[in-house]
C-alpha cells in the first residue's frame, strides 16, 4: 500500500471509481442474476422442504416431484446464486486490490451469460427429469463443460491483474481470492471428469462426489467469503487486521486441511476404511481455520462497534463471520464418533450445507453487495428499513434452518439407529423438524423479497443520489449529520439547474 | 488518466477540479478509507487452547476408526451390527412361520440364482425351472436330497439337463429348511407348509447315510429310496415366529 499512499487522496479515489466503473456491467450482472437465482432456489427449497412432511403437496405435476425439486433447489442455490455472487466478489476484489481497471469487462460479461445460460438449461434439465442423480452434480452432463470454460474466461483476467499488480504488499484478501480462483477449476474439473468423464467404479464415484461437495464449500465458497470479509471489515472500519500471524494460520491451515475433508459422508460404505475417517478428522480440523479467521476478523471489527451496527455491509459481514465460527463448531459436532454414526442419511448433512452456504457465505456475499453496488451504480441504497428487514429475517431464517436440520437430523439418526423399530419411527422423529425447516425457508424467501426489490431498484439506477451512505443506525436523519462519515453531503449530481435530489 | 495535451502534468494538479469530479461522480469511492497495514498481535493463549479442541476431537475420531490405511478392511471392524440374540431387548416383530423361514431362505437362494434365476424359472435349456416342479412341491426328503447332493440324469419332467452340483457344503439344517420353505412357497409354488429346522437337520443326517454319500442323486434313487417326507413334527404355518431365531415368538 506504500505506493497508494504516495498518491493524493483525489487521484486515489478517481482510480477506485474508475476500477468500479470498468467492472460495473459484469459485477452488476453477477449480483442481480445471482439474486434472481436465489429467489428461484428459495421457492424450490420451500416446495422440496414441504414435500418432506406433506408428500401429497403438488404431487400432480411430475416436474415438481421431490426427486427433481430438491436437486434443482440445491443446484440453483449453489451454481445460480452462490457461484455468481462469488464471481462478482472475486472479480471486483482482485481489480480493486491489484489497483487495475478491468480491460476485459465485455468478455467477463459474456462468459457470465454463458455460465448463467448453462445453469438455466441445467436446472430445467433437472426439473424435466434429466438429472444425473449425483448430488450437487445433477445437472445433465452437457452443462459442466461450458460452465468450466466460462469460469476460466471469468477468472483469467483477475489472475492477469494480480500478475501486473503494483509491487509491494499483497493484502490478505488477495491470497484467498487467488486461492479460490485456482481451487475452483481443480475441484470442479476433477470431480466432473472422474464422475461424468471416466467410467470408474461407481463406489469411488460416490466417494469423489462426497469429496466434491465438501471441497466446493471449503475450497471455493469459504475462501471467497473470507477474502470478502477481510476486505470489507478492514475497509469499512479503517482498522488494521488484528493479527498477521492469525491470518497466516487461517490461510495455510485451510489450504492444508480442506482438501482432505468430505468422504465422512460415506462412513460405513464399502470404500477403503481410512477414507471416511480421515475425512471426518479433516472436517473436524476445519474448525481451526474457522477459529483463526473468525477471531482475527471479530477482533478487528470489535474496535469499531458503532460502525458495525451502522453499516449494512459490516452488519451482514460480521454476521457471516459468526456464521463461519458456527460452521466450524458444526464441523466438530457432526464428526465426533458418537454423532458421526447418526449423521448419515439424515437431514443433518443438508442443515450443514445450508449453514455453510447461507449462514456463512451468503451473509458475507450480502455484505459485499451492500458495499459494492452503491459504488458501481453511483447511487446509494434507498432505505435502511429494507436492509434491516432483510438482515433480521435472514438471521432468524438461517438460524432456524441450520439448527433444526442439524439437530433434527441427529434425532432422525437416533431413530434410524434403533433398527429393530420400523423405519417409519425415524421418519416420524424428523417430521416436526421438517415442518420447521419449511417455515424457516418461507422466512428466508420473505426476507429476500426485500433484498430483491431493493437490488432491482438499484439496478434500474433508481437509487438515492447522494454523497451520503445509507446507514442503519438510529434511522433519524438528524443523527446522520454527526455520523462518522462526516457532515451530510447531499448534492445535486443530476446536472446543473435541477432540483436537489433526495 | 493523463491528459494527452499536457503529458508532463500530473493529473491531480488541479485539485479543485479533481475533487469536484470525485465528489460528483464517485462519492462512495471518495469517502472510502484505505486498507491499513496488518496488525502484529501474537496468537493468544486462549486461541491456541480453542484450536486444541478440534485437534483433540479429530484424534478421537481417528482413534475410533479401526485399522486405518488398509484396503482390505473396507468397513470398520464391528461396524456391521451383531444380530441380537433372543434374550435381548431388541426383537423384530414376529412373522408367521412361512414368511419367517422364507425370509431367511431368500438370502440363501442367492447361491441358486446363477442357474435357476431370480424368478426360479431356470432358462429352459440348461437349467430346469423350480416353478411347478413335482420334486420341489412333492415329498420333502426327495427335494432335500437333490439340494444337498446335486442331480444327474433326468429330472422330474423327464428331460435331462446338465449335472447339478451338490449344494450341501457348509449348509446347516436351518439353512436347508429355510431354503426349501422359500422355494416351495415362491415363484408361483404355494405348498403352504414349512420345512422345520428339525426336518432340515434330519435331511443332513439322511444325506450322510446314503450308500455313496457326496455323489449326485439320480431319479431312480430318489424315487426308490427318498420318496417320503422328512421326519419331524409338522409346524402350523400360521405360528408366529421370531424372524431371527425362528423360535415361536413370546406371546404378547
Amino acid at each position: 500500500m506504500s505506493q497508494a499512499s504516495s498518491q493524493s487522496p483525489e487521484a486515489d479515489a478517481l482510480l477506485r471509481s474508475e476500477i468500479d466503473r470498468s467492472l460495473r456491467h459484469p459485477v452488476m450482472f453477477f449480483f442481480t442474476s445471482g439474486a434472481a437465482w436465489l429467489a428461484v432456489a428459495l421457492l424450490l427449497g420451500i416446495i422440496s422442504s414441504a414435500k418432506v412432511h406433506a408428500p401429497g403437496f403438488l404431487d400432480s405435476c411430475s416436474w415438481l416431484t421431490y426427486g427433481r425439486v430438491q436437486p434443482a433447489h440445491l443446484n440453483a442455490l449453489i451454481y445460480g446464486w452462490g457461484c455468481q455472487a462469488a464471481f462478482g466478489t472475486l472479480v471486483w476484489l482482485m481489480a480493486r486490490l491489484s489497483r487495475q481497471t478491468c480491460r476485459a469487462a465485455g468478455l467477463i460479461l459474456t462468459a457470465g451469460h454463458v455460465w448463467n445460460f448453462s445453469v438455466t438449461l441445467g436446472v430445467i434439465g433437472i426439473l424435466a427429469g434429466g438429472s444425473t442423480g449425483v448430488p450437487w452434480m445433477e445437472m445433465p452432463v452437457f452443462a459442466w463443460v461450458p460452465m468450466l470454460l466460462s469460469f476460466v474466461v471469468i477468472s483469467i483476467w483477475s489472475m492477469v491483474q494480480f500478475k501486473v499488480r503494483p509491487a509491494g504488499h499483497v493484502f490478505i484478501s488477495q491470497w484467498y481470492v487467488l486461492a479460490a480462483l485456482i481451487w475452483f477449476p481443480w475441484v470442479f474439473a476433477s470431480a466432473h471428469l472422474m464422475v461424468h468423464g471416466f467410467s470408474g467404479s461407481p463406489l469411488m464415484a460416490a466417494a469423489i462426489n462426497a469429496w466434491y461437495r465438501s471441497a466446493l464449500v471449503f475450497l471455493f465458497f469459504t475462501p471467497t467469503a473470507i477474502a470478502a470479509a477481510y476486505y470489507l471489515i478492514s475497509k469499512v472500519t479503517g482498522r488494521p487486521i488484528y493479527s498477521y500471524s492469525l491470518s497466516l494460520l487461517g490461510f495455510w491451515s485451510l489450504a492444508i486441511i480442506a482438501p482432505w475433508a468430505g468422504m465422512q459422508k460415506l462412513a460405513g460404505a464399502p470404500i477403503p476404511n481410512f477414507l471416511p475417517y480421515l475425512g471426518a478428522a479433516a472436517t473436524i480440523l476445519i474448525a481451526i481455520p474457522a477459529i483463526a479467521v473468525g477471531v482475527n476478523l471479530l477482533k478487528t471489527a470489535a474496535g469499531a462497534p458503532e460502525t458495525v451496527v451502522n453499516s449494512p455491509t459490516l452488519r451482514f459481514t460480521v454476521a457471516g463471520v459468526i456464521g463461519l465460527l458456527v460452521t466450524g463448531a458444526a464441523c466438530v459436532f457432526l464428526n465426533v464418533p458418537p454423532i458421526l454414526r447418526m449423521s448419515q442419511f439424515t437431514l443433518s448433512g443438508y442443515g450443514f450445507d445450508v449453514l455453510a452456504i447461507y449462514g456463512f457465505f451468503s451473509f458475507v456475499a450480502f455484505g459485499m453487495i451492500y458495499f459494492v453496488v452503491p459504488r458501481i451504480t453511483r447511487r446509494e441504497w434507498l432505505s435502511s428499513r429494507l436492509i434491516k428487514v432483510h438482515f433480521f429475517l435472514s438471521v432468524y431464517g438461517v438460524v432456524t434452518v441450520a439448527l433444526v436440520a442439524i439437530f433434527g437430523g441427529v434425532m432422525q439418526g437416533l431413530g434410524q439407529e434403533a433398527f429393530a423399530q420400523p423405519w417409519e419411527d425415524a421418519a416420524m422423529r424428523a417430521y416436526p423438524y421438517a415442518v420447521a425447516t419449511t417455515i424457516a425457508w418461507i422466512f428466508l424467501l420473505f426476507s429476500n423479497v426485500f433484498f430483491f426489490l431493493h437490488l432491482a431498484l438499484m439496478w434500474l439506477r433508481l437509487g438515492r443520489r447522494s454523497s451520503h451512505p445509507t446507514l442503519l443506525g438510529h434511522g433519524h436523519h438528524a443523527n446522520l449529520h454527526d455520523s462518522i462519515h462526516g457532515p451530510e453531503g447531499d448534492i445535486d449530481n443530476a446536472g446543473p439547474g435541477s432540483a436537489p435530489a433526495h | 488518466m493523463i491528459d494527452p495535451s499536457k503529458p508532463d502534468l500530473e493529473e491531480s494538479v488541479n485539485v479543485t477540479e479533481a475533487h469536484e469530479r470525485v465528489v460528483l461522480g464517485a462519492a462512495a469511492a471518495s469517502r472510502e478509507k484505505k486498507l491499513a497495514e496488518n496488525g502484529s498481535e501474537s496468537i493468544s493463549l486462549w486461541v491456541t487452547i480453542l484450536c486444541a479442541v478440534p485437534l483433540l476431537a479429530a484424534g478421537w475420531t481417528l482413534g475410533n476408526a479401526g485399522t486405518l490405511f488398509s484396503y482390505k478392511d473396507t468397513v470398520k471392524e464391528g461396524y456391521v451390527r451383531v444380530i441380537p440374540s433372543a434374550g435381548e431387548e431388541f426383537a423384530l416383530p414376529p412373522k408367521d412361520a412361512v414368511a419367517a423361514y422364507s425370509a431367511k431362505g431368500a438370502k440363501i437362494y442367492g447361491k441358486c440364482i446363477g442357474c435357476h434365476g431370480a424368478d426360479g424359472k431356470g432358462d429352459g435349456a440348461n437349467y430346469p425351472s423350480l416353478a411347478g416342479s413335482e420334486w420341489v412341491e412333492g415329498e420333502t426328503e426327495r427335494f432335500a436330497m437333490v439340494v444337498l447332493n446335486g442331480l444327474t440324469g433326468p429330472t422330474s419332467s423327464g428331460k435331462t439337463y446338465g449335472v447339478m452340483p451338490a449344494q450341501g457344503a457348509g449348509m446347516s439344517g436351518d439353512d436347508l429348511a429355510a431354503l426349501m420353505t422359500y422355494v416351495r412357497n415362491s415363484f408361483g409354488n404355494s405348498v403352504g407348509d414349512v420345512v422345520t429346522r428339525e426336518m432340515g437337520a434330519a435331511a443332513l443326517d439322511l444325506s450322510s447315510k446314503r450308500a455313496n454319500p457326496g455323489s449326485p442323486v439320480t431319479a431312480d434313487e430318489l424315487n426308490s429310496e427318498h420318496k417320503k417326507n422328512l421326519p419331524g413334527e409338522p409346524l402350523d404355518p400360521a405360528t408366529m415366529l421370531d424372524p431371527i431365531t425362528l423360535e415361536p415368538a413370546a406371546a404378547e
